[in-house]
């Protein structure tokens, strides 16, 4: 679970038409909550950093945070129960059992010199921002183990190959986060991990919507990952740190997990195949795209230290993940849209002007006055970009057109 | 030489112990020999029960890196590991030379993915990726390569279901693994997946030579240059790398 999602609980189901509009308007009032707390955090967080100590005592949960999930561990058993779901495609889940198995990374992620090397020779705000990427970067992927290695213990008993998945999923998170938590060390830091486990607040989710947002963060953190290391393939000179050169393997690992989160979505059709699936998988495009884009525009000096243009990686990101994303999803939203990217751009600049609100000199009140007018604003675009005409997308295996496709 | 071994770890252990020198040889002439014959899962049929398991292990031990790392949970040092997976073969290579006959009457089976080229060679940069690490974990592992891409294969005009559907040139991605392609129609997606007996490599990667062309994309706006034209080639079917860069070009 590489990408970094920061997603609002979904506040209920569609139960019928009429809701359809305010819904979503609920869910994304919830959000603006957030974003309030945004602006006051996020600079006292950076403030504690250098702090070990202090550190440990101020996880600040913001809307860009990296999430820790739990989910419905009774529904996932009945879910995947083989007695109960006799319909269940086994024959898929062993093919992706055995690729796990194979276990392409096994003697791949081993340091050197250079990274202690490297690490030293990064000074001033370069390096502070290197730190807080290893640290976003090592918290996503723990927190993708700690979600694995439960179900991989629930699951063992009503359908052992799904579990064994989930199992060797977790392997490899557990694999990246230490990885990057070595990193880490280069810069005399370290996450103590097993205080984030207890001490982090856990969002609640669905299984539904924990296979929505999972397989989309599999998959942007795949695109995110190959675009990094293929750009910097063909640009060493920003080669900054030697992690990027193991990006390549690493990223394979993320498009698996994608790839089982699909058959785990196509074993269920029931998610993928009315009106409520489309509007939730929108959903959970558009919020794993903007909090993607909100994020990276907020750390803009990182992808331009590294050599990218961030809008434009990002972008890209988008594209990519939404095209292959159109390969399970009922409906996705239309990236290419350009006004798509205006929306984007529009809401980059309106949570600038809130974190400015948040960092000013006035009273909480005053505050909070000035951010009204910026948080109904973001709404605004989040909901015209929410209804911008979706793309009609799916697996070709439940397309009714199938016999006809030529490939 | 180990038909009187029983199928027991301890036997394990002794045949590591007692005849390390000559199973080594043994090693070396199996990796010379072709792919492993499916077929000889049969054969193991028809014998005694202690046979069959002892066959089933071999077959096992040699096909299946999972049961390869629980011999390592066994044997902690990389040498001991290794001759654990010496003696496997040593047995497994007994096997073959004792029905041999009865091999050459069996056809082996391949599972294709097939699709136009320009989506499995072109579009579908992960698909090179996949290609390139299996490639190299094959290697790290010292395993047989099991898998190639054939371009045009003739073995499609045995489904005309199929190639009314294609777009041509069509791309194979071709394998003795079953599973393993199982796994790639999932990734995939937009690819037709079938299976086909054939009695020989050969036969089965046997290909019309053609011309393969791409149009570069008017608009490539990624912050990296395209795959290379030709990135496949290491996979094309033994023997035919030469005759294809004879006859590839690309539209610049």
């Amino acid at each position: 679970m590489a990408a970094e999602m920061a997603l609002v609980k979904p506040i209920s189901k569609f139960s019928s038409l009429n809701p359809r509009f305010s819904n979503p308007m609920s869910g994304r009032y919830s959000k603006f909550t957030s974003i309030k707390m945004t602006a006051t955090q996020s600079p006292s967080s950076t403030t504690t950093k250098p702090s070990k100590k202090a550190a440990k005592t101020a996880i600040k949960e913001t809307l860009l945070t990296p999430r820790f999930y739990t989910t419905d561990f009774d529904e996932m058993e009945t879910l995947f129960n083989t007695e109960i779901n006799k319909k269940l495609n086994q024959s898929e889940f062993e093919a992706l059992l055995q690729e796990f198995k194979t276990d392409y990374n096994q003697t791949h992620f081993v340091r050197n010199m250079e990274f202690k090397e490297a690490a030293d020779k990064m000074q001033g705000p370069l390096r502070q921002i290197f730190v807080e990427f290893l640290e976003r970067s090592c918290t996503a992927e723990f927190s993708g183990f700690l979600l694995y290695k439960e179900l991989g213990r629930r699951l063992k008993k009503t359908n052992p190959v799904v579990a064994e998945i989930f199992s060797l999923m977790s392997r490899d998170e557990a694999r990246h986060a230490g990885f990057l938590n070595k990193g880490l060390s280069d810069f005399n830091f370290a996450l103590d991990l097993g205080f984030l486990t207890k001490a982090r607040k856990y969002t609640f989710f669905k299984p539904k919507f924990i296979f929505y947002a999972t397989y989309l963060s599999e998959k942007i953190g795949y695109w995110r990952y190959i675009t990094i290391y293929r750009h910097l393939k063909t640009n060493p000179q920003y080669q900054c740190y030697p992690i990027f050169k193991y990006f390549e393997n690493w990223c394979q690992d993320e498009n698996r997990h994608g790839d089982f989160f699909s058959a785990l979505m196509k074993a269920q059709p029931q998610f993928l195949n009315d009106w409520k699936a489309k509007l939730w998988a929108r959903f959970f495009c558009l919020s794993v795209y903007v909090t993607m884009y909100l994020n990276d525009c907020q750390r803009t000096a990182f992808y331009e230290g590294i050599g990218l243009n961030t809008k434009e990686f990002d972008m890209h990101v988008i594209i990519e993940t939404n095209r292959t994303t159109a390969r399970i999803f009922p409906a996705v939203p239309d990236v290419e849209n350009p006004e798509f990217k205006r929306k984007l751009d529009n809401m980059v600049e309106i949570n600038q002007k809130i974190i400015a609100v948040g960092e000013s000199e006035d009273i909480p009140l005053v505050k909070n006055l000035k951010k009204i007018p910026l948080v109904a604003a973001l709404a605004s675009e989040l909901l015209a970009a929410y209804l911008m005409p979706p793309i009609e997308s799916g697996s070709v295996d439940f397309a009714e057109f199938e016999p006809k496709l030529v490939y | 030489m180990f038909g009187v071994a029983t199928p027991s770890l301890g036997s394990w252990a002794s045949m590591v112990i007692q005849a390390p020198t000559p199973t080594q040889t043994q090693y070396v002439g199996y990796g010379g020999g072709s792919a492993f014959p499916i077929g000889i899962g049969k054969c193991s049929g028809a014998r005694r029960s202690s046979s069959h398991y002892q066959q089933q292990s071999s077959r096992q031990g040699l096909v299946s890196l999972g049961s390869f790392s629980n011999c390592r949970s066994l044997f902690p040092s990389f040498s001991s590991s290794s001759s654990v997976m010496t003696a496997v073969a040593a047995v497994d290579s007994d096997k073959i030379s004792s029905s041999d006959a009865a091999d050459k009457q069996q056809p082996n089976k391949y599972y294709f993915v097939v699709a136009n080229a320009k989506f499995m060679l072109d579009e579908e940069e992960h698909f090179q990726e996949l290609m390139f690490e299996r490639l190299r974990n094959y290697k790290e592992r010292d395993r047989e390569q099991d898998f190639w891409l054939v371009i045009e294969p003739k073995f499609l005009d045995k489904f005309p279901s199929i190639t009314k559907r294609l777009r041509r040139p069509a791309v194979a991605l071709v394998s003795t693994n079953g599973t393993w392609i199982k796994f790639m129609k999932l990734r995939l997606d937009r690819v037709l997946s079938e299976c086909f007996e054939a009695d020989s490599l050969e036969e089965a990667l046997a290909f019309n030579p053609t011309n393969l062309e791409f149009m570069k994309p008017e608009n490539w706006v990624a912050p990296y240059p395209k795959y290379e034209f030709g990135w496949w080639e290491p996979f094309l079917p033994p023997g035919s790398k030469e005759e294809v860069n004879i006859l590839g070009g690309k539209i610049e």
